[in-house]
């Protein structure tokens, strides 16, 4: 009998050590870190909205035709002049090229390819203090679980009437990023549900969904942008002082021995 | 025929990775036709935010110099550009969007040199407005 005890009691301890690490695996959220690509299709973000349909405030409206009448049929755009998408255009599209996640349980680094942009996202202690956060075109972000789904919010952004979808620097950003099942090719989905809410910018909140696709084994490639422009510049120096452009091996003379 | 499966699988592989960028006022060329230039290539640089190339033409209307835009060098490594693949004083004929106002050049499509071929091509018209439709995707970030 006593024995029967000791076996019982061993099979109730397995059991709940069972239950525990079932409960563990469910508390663990799900792992978002790989290469992801721009899914078949997706709803807004990465297209141009007219200036009709975002729900404009008039001084939003009176900015936007203000970038838009400066620069519209021109080659000009912040990409050609090498200045990286920012939010919330970074998560929307980044120009249709590839992101990479990398998770940790206290950060999320997103890499976007295009002018290999990059943004934090901190959890808990790992946070910044406030005053620490730094204004720029992807913000600060913080991040947190509610259950699977990642919810990321997003502010200290710097104005950006040069987005696709502009806004000021009170816009704040809220993300939700969940798996939503897989593609014909049998590739996760990454579904990120964007509110972006700035009073300044917007009668009400602009809400988007963007959809990213598994790229199995995917690698980003680096880019570089602004180094033409600094080889343009020492070319510039160095014919205006009349001196040897020492980018250029044929212009460069080297003494004999 | 195995080439132009081969140049619709690099169209949908573009379009799944959807390799692109908005650098360029895509309202500049017309992506809708394509004009073939062969000729000496005279300046290239694979930069980004996107390549630039200037080509020397010389036919029954004279020599002189032509200019292209085209991809990043990341959308180029994307569609088949390799280190070395074009330099100056090479031989190359570029397929390109042509300048909507009638300048000579346009936006590459694809281009070949005796080193090996990049971007998109078919040899069916069909295809090459859907190739054309693409690249202008591509060069618009979509």
């Amino acid at each position: 009998m006593g024995r029967l005890k000791i076996v019982m009691r061993g099979a109730t301890a397995a059991a709940a050590a069972l239950l525990c690490a079932a409960a563990m695996a469910a508390a663990a959220p799900p792992d978002f870190t790989g290469v992801w690509t721009t899914a078949g299709s997706s709803t807004g973000g990465n297209s141009s909205p007219a200036t009709g349909a975002l729900p404009l405030t008039p001084y939003g409206r009176a900015r936007l035709e203000a970038y838009r009448k400066l620069t519209d049929g021109t080659d000009d755009s912040p990409g050609r002049w090498c200045v990286g998408t920012g939010m919330p255009g970074s998560m929307l599209g980044s120009g249709a090229y590839p992101m990479e996640i990398i998770q940790r349980p206290e950060q999320i680094t997103i890499i976007y390819e295009a002018h290999t942009e990059v943004r934090r996202v901190y959890f808990g202690d790992r946070n910044a203090p406030p005053e620490d956060r730094i204004p720029g075109r992807n913000g600060y972000s913080s991040g947190r679980w509610e259950g699977d789904v990642l919810v990321v919010e997003t502010d200290n952004l710097v104005d950006q009437v040069d987005q696709r979808t502009p806004h000021s620097d009170e816009a704040k950003i809220i993300e939700r990023y969940s798996l939503d099942g897989k593609d014909a090719q049998g590739r996760r989905i990454l579904k990120v549900e964007m509110t972006m809410i700035d009073p300044k910018f917007y009668t009400q909140p602009v809400v988007m969904t963007k959809r990213w696709a598994e790229v199995p084994n995917g690698r980003l490639l680096p880019y570089e942008c602004p180094e033409e422009m600094w080889l343009d510049r020492i070319a510039e120096v160095a014919k205006e002082r009349g001196v040897p452009n020492p980018f250029n091996p044929d212009s460069v003379s080297v003494a004999k021995d | 025929m195995k080439q132009i499966i081969r140049t619709m699988t690099l169209a949908v592989a573009a379009l799944a990775a959807g390799a692109a960028m908005a650098h360029h006022s895509a309202v500049q060329f017309d992506f809708t036709r394509q004009v073939s230039y062969t000729g000496v290539v005279k300046d290239f640089a694979a930069i980004n935010p996107h390549m630039r190339l200037v080509i020397e033409l010389n036919d029954e209307k004279g020599k002189r110099e032509v200019r292209f835009e085209g991809h990043s060098t990341n959308n180029m490594y994307r569609g088949g550009y390799r280190k070395g693949m074009v330099k100056v004083g090479d031989t190359i004929t570029v397929n390109a969007a042509p300048f909507r106002d009638g300048t000579e050049g346009g936006y590459v499509v694809s281009a070949e040199t005796k080193e090996g071929f990049f971007g998109l091509r078919s040899s069916r018209a069909q295809d090459q407005r859907a190739i054309g439709e693409e690249t202008r995707r591509q060069a618009e970030g979509r």
